[in-house]
């Protein structure tokens, strides 16, 4: 051990930080807290972007919308054949969905037309629903956050949609979606087309959105530009649109962070700075007894290293440690909320651990080195005088 | 002992190390998602084709970008700035916007 590290110099920067007890314990607080604070931020960024992520990946490559006067109108339902005649287009249908204002608890739910229920269909909510009722047309599927919130309301069995004309049409509950898929489905409710025609008052020459799936990804673009020629009144989104825009809303919110980080470690460091370099008395003095009894240049940088070491790198890791158990074991409070906005329905957000070794590189190159470098900079000044021009 | 202190800086070093990657190694089993969750996830949104997460439904397009219009410049436009507390920004399609 001792031919790798000089145990002396260790010894001896130790007790160096221990004559400033406080002064270090408060350093070494304040540095894990910024680092637990940016790490826990970073932690929660990559956990919800690597979510998104992988249900991207299951979306239909184009979604078509009808604009009129760039506002969201809903589309004929013929234009289906036109677009599935395109070549490359693998599959086109018309969606039905929308969002359901329930103003008792103040919460919009997101709607969900399936084909009646088709067979495919069944199949996949079979695997998805907790507990069913059987698969009827005329029952809804919730996801956990909505049931919630309609039991709060004493619906535990079924729902009153208030359709466009004032009357009132009641939808039984029929099962509720796997706990391990709430990020997705917690404000959910899947329907019948049917029903959710009726609830919107929406003939069945119209739907929401058309969605295209395109086989070969090289395509895209081009399918994209035959509808939008062939449809000038649509908007068309790629299945590329939506990744730049995760990517963009996470880069904001945590940029957010890292500014704001940025911010405060540089007031940090600007302190420690002007500590070390006005430090004059003490430490000063330290160093000029240090070079009068012949330490060189070296050895005294070699000290200071090993003192801004050990602070930095024990905040590092001490920070990084609570980071981590803070975002995965207890779900972030507080901070996870900055990521959820105020909506009424929440998720219980189970942040899935993702190894994110470039946060903690990102977050190690942004403390470590430079508070090593706050020190040993003034130190370096300091060392380089005569001995007895520093003591003086 | 002579080093006695820089012995106790090195162990308590290699203790927190050891603590993080035992850490890492724990929520690693613990709280990965496993392959079935993703399975379920996908076979989810593959279900009702809505892109975004349900964690924030306080603007028109927080679950399918499609939904914002190209004037909602500050309010609800995805192509734009963004504004707190949950704006989502997508550039219009390329085509879309030519």
């Amino acid at each position: 051990m001792s031919r790798y590290l000089n145990l002396y110099l260790i010894e001896y920067a130790f007790n160096a930080l221990l004559r400033q007890k406080y002064k270090n314990i408060f350093i070494s607080f304040i540095l894990s807290f910024l680092i637990f604070l940016l790490s826990s931020v970073f932690f929660i960024t990559s956990s919800i972007k690597n979510e998104l992520q992988l249900s991207v990946e299951s979306l239909p490559e184009i979604t078509v919308q009808k604009l009129i006067s760039a506002k969201h109108y809903d589309i004929e339902v013929n234009r289906l054949d036109e677009i599935l005649s395109i070549t490359g287009v693998n599959d086109a249908y018309a969606r039905v969905w929308g969002y359901y204002y329930f103003a008792n608890a103040g919460v919009n739910f997101t709607l969900v037309g399936i084909d009646q229920f088709e067979k495919q269909y069944k199949n996949s909510l079979q695997n998805l629903v907790d507990t069913t009722k059987g698969f009827n047309d005329n029952n809804a599927y919730i996801g956990q956050g909505v049931k919630k919130i309609l039991s709060k309301n004493y619906y535990k069995d079924y729902f009153n949609f208030i359709l466009p004309d004032g009357s009132i049409k009641e939808i039984k509950i029929g099962g509720t979606f796997k706990a391990d898929t709430n990020l997705e489905s917690n404000d959910v409710i899947v329907l019948s087309k049917e029903n959710m025609r009726s609830i919107y008052g929406m003939s069945d020459e119209y739907a929401t959105d058309i969605v295209v799936k395109v086989k070969n990804v090289d395509e895209i673009e081009t399918i994209a530009a035959k509808i939008k020629v062939l449809y000038p009144d649509t908007r068309v989104i790629t299945k590329n649109d939506f990744k730049v825009s995760y990517q963009n809303i996470f880069d904001y919110k945590s940029g957010l962070f890292l500014a704001l980080f940025i911010v405060s470690i540089f007031t940090f460091f600007i302190i420690v700075y002007d500590k070390a370099s006005g430090l004059s008395s003490s430490e000063r003095k330290e160093i000029g007894v240090l070079k009068a009894i012949g330490w060189s240049l070296d050895d005294v940088l070699k000290e200071k290293f090993y003192e801004a070491s050990i602070i930095s790198v024990f905040s590092y890791i001490l920070g990084v440690f609570l980071a981590l158990a803070f975002v995965y074991m207890f779900q972030a409070p507080i901070l996870r909320d900055v990521f959820s906005g105020y909506s009424e329905l929440k998720t219980a957000f189970d942040l899935p651990f993702v190894f994110d070794i470039q946060t903690m590189v990102l977050v190690f190159f942004l403390s470590v080195p430079i508070y090593i470098a706050s020190i040993i900079i003034p130190s370096w000044r300091a060392a380089t005088m005569d001995a007895d021009e520093v003591m003086r | 002992m002579l080093y006695k202190k820089a012995k106790i800086v090195i162990y308590s070093f290699s203790f927190l190390t050891i603590a993080l990657v035992l850490e890492l190694l724990y929520l690693n089993t613990t709280q990965n998602i496993s392959n079935d969750q993703i399975k379920l996830k996908k076979e989810f949104v593959s279900l009702i084709q809505l892109p975004d997460l349900a964690i924030s439904t306080e603007a028109t397009f927080i679950r399918h970008r499609s939904l914002s219009t190209t004037f909602d410049i500050y309010k609800d436009d995805g192509v734009l700035r963004e504004y707190f507390p949950s704006s989502f920004v997508i550039m219009n399609s390329k085509i879309g916007s030519k």
